[in-house]
């Protein structure tokens, strides 16, 4: 590929991915914009003002709370799912695989639909029943990445602490976790990002209860807020997902432990190339 | 299996749980009120919208599908030639993933609504007035989002699957006297083909089931079946909700008829890759 040519693809990569957001970070910052004006006329912070008074802060505290709970369930349970499947300790790994898929194959508003005529004959608080559903929906996320970073490490791990004199729980807390941590806190990053994001489920399974961000910037977007105050609720929902993301990469990055898919190979002697 | 149990069980029973009561539900048997009544009735009243459903999902789901796996095999290649601008287009493909939908939608709205940041630039220009991609006739902007953020997705999937060793995998091709178009066309493409298979199902399976972008961005009418199913759920008419039921089985039944013969068919996927016989 010529450099004209890879200049020009990361041009038009970079226009696809940003543009979309665009709007959003200049009407976050936008007093008046009229039509058809390319920037805004006046700058100001009128739409932050809205949205808080809008009850932002306390949905941006849900939607924390619940990307924190639907973590702290999906990763153990991911873990333990990840761990059967990395090291193979299971006779029936397509078994684990298909019902690993079911929560991505099954549209998580039909799931939730039935479960709400249950749930309310349960009398379930709403936040747990969402954090249950939600914690479903992760548990993919969380179980596959778990695996791949089990099937990068030896079984022989446990078994050698276990030689030493350490007990089942020791052996797995104190030498098999710290060597797959990495792996964890993306599952982990992976299940918060399941929670945070969350729309449907939490209006269906919530019953409009629970406003978290996301369910405040529907209610904002759909009609009932102008466009400074919903771009601002919106930039206020997409920014700790994003910058935790960012960071996330940029940390794997800086320790050195790229994925295996960044390193070079060596190049092939000239004599050993095929004719 | 044991140490997999708890993870399996709570997608079993939970999964299973919802799936049950919403088959129930559309056919009367688990009314909010009352007594179970077996009734075909919410199917009856919701037919002809289901099939418009089915049709607007499909419209929906499957040109985001093939834009997002198009675009985001053409980032994945991008990738692969490593250097400062993989780093920056990695980057910029995490972050994207990382945004939730209804955020993106909102923002699409306010960059291809009428009085959006596009009509904006295109208004010097003139002409007949912007488009109706938001709430048109053609569900423009949904498929738009979609495939925009899922392009990201499928990018990092093709990227981790096809990143090792193509380095070399190119170098020897090249050694073997392929010009650049034969490397990507007949080393690239089927390397990463069973990468860009799985990703579209998951894109496709998940345009399928996804309310909040044809919600914001959609036409009213007709309605794809997740915001048909959300739209009778919240009906006071309580005679909807076995409609609502309805309309919520015919999408799973939609994604399911979808990803299991995909599923099938993605070995013989991989095979292709391999040199071997489909």
């Amino acid at each position: 590929m010529t450099r004209v040519v890879r200049t020009a693809g990361l041009v038009l990569a970079l226009l696809w991915l940003v543009v979309p957001l665009a709007p959003v970070l200049v009407w976050a910052g936008a007093e008046r914009w009229s039509f058809p004006d390319l920037l805004p006329r006046d700058w100001g912070v009128s739409g932050w003002r809205e949205a808080a008074s809008a009850g932002l802060p306390l949905a941006l505290l849900r939607s924390l709370v619940l990307g924190l709970a639907v973590a702290a369930v999906a990763t153990p349970l991911g873990v333990m799912t990840g761990r059967v499947l990395g090291w193979r300790l299971t006779g029936r790994p397509r078994m684990v695989v298909a019902l690993l898929l079911v929560p991505l194959v099954l549209p998580p508003f039909a799931v939730a639909m039935g479960l709400d005529v249950v749930l309310i004959r349960v009398g379930l608080h709403e936040l747990v029943s969402v954090v249950l559903l939600l914690s479903v929906v992760a548990i993919p996320y969380t179980a596959y990445t778990s695996a791949t970073a089990f099937a990068r490490t030896s079984p022989e791990l446990e078994a050698q602490a276990r030689a030493l004199g350490a007990t089942p729980r020791q052996a797995r807390l104190r030498v098999v976790l710290p060597a797959v941590r990495g792996s964890i806190l993306v599952a982990a990053l992976l299940a918060f990002l399941v929670g945070w994001s969350d729309y449907v489920v939490t209006l269906l399974v919530g019953g409009g209860q629970l406003v978290t961000a996301p369910v405040l910037l529907g209610a904002a977007a759909s009609g009932s807020g102008n466009d400074a105050t919903v771009a601002a609720m919106a930039l206020a929902t997409v920014a700790p997902p994003v910058v935790l993301v960012t960071v996330a990469a940029l940390r794997v990055r800086g320790s050195g432990r790229t994925a295996p898919a960044d390193r070079l190979p060596e190049p092939v002697p000239d004599h050993e190339r095929m004719r | 299996m044991s140490g997999a149990a708890p993870g399996i069980v709570a997608i079993t029973v939970v999964a299973g749980t919802g799936m049950a009561a919403v088959v129930a539900t559309s056919v009367g048997l688990m009314p909010l009120y009352g007594k179970p009544a077996p009734s075909l009735d919410g199917w009856r009243s919701a037919a002809p919208d289901l099939v418009a459903g089915i049709g607007e999902s499909l419209l929906i789901a499957l040109p985001a599908t093939v834009l997002a796996a198009l675009v985001g095999f053409l980032l994945a290649a991008l990738m692969l030639g490593g250097g400062r601008a993989a780093s920056v287009v990695r980057l910029a493909c995490l972050a994207v993933l990382a945004v939730p939908h209804l955020v993106g939608a909102t923002s699409v709205s306010l960059l291809l609504s009428d009085g959006g940041v596009a009509a904006r630039l295109a208004a010097p220009a003139g002409g007949d007035g912007w488009p109706a991609l938001v709430g048109g006739p053609w569900p423009v902007a949904t498929v738009l989002e979609l495939a925009w953020k899922e392009s990201a997705f499928v990018a990092l999937v093709v990227l981790a699957a096809v990143a090792p060793g193509h380095r070399m995998r190119m170098q020897v091709a090249a050694g073997l006297g392929a010009r650049p178009v034969q490397r990507v066309l007949r080393v690239l493409v089927p390397t990463a083909a069973p990468a860009v298979g799985a990703a579209s199902l998951v894109t496709l399976v998940y345009a399928i089931g996804s309310y909040e972008v044809a919600w914001l961005l959609g036409r009213a009418v007709p309605e794809p079946l997740p915001v048909l199913a959300f739209r009778l759920f919240g009906s006071i008419e309580l005679t909807d909700r076995p409609a609502a039921a309805a309309a919520a089985v015919t999408g799973s039944a939609l994604a399911l008829c979808v990803a299991v013969p995909a599923l099938a068919a993605l070995p013989r996927l991989r095979s292709l890759s391999t040199g071997g016989a489909p």
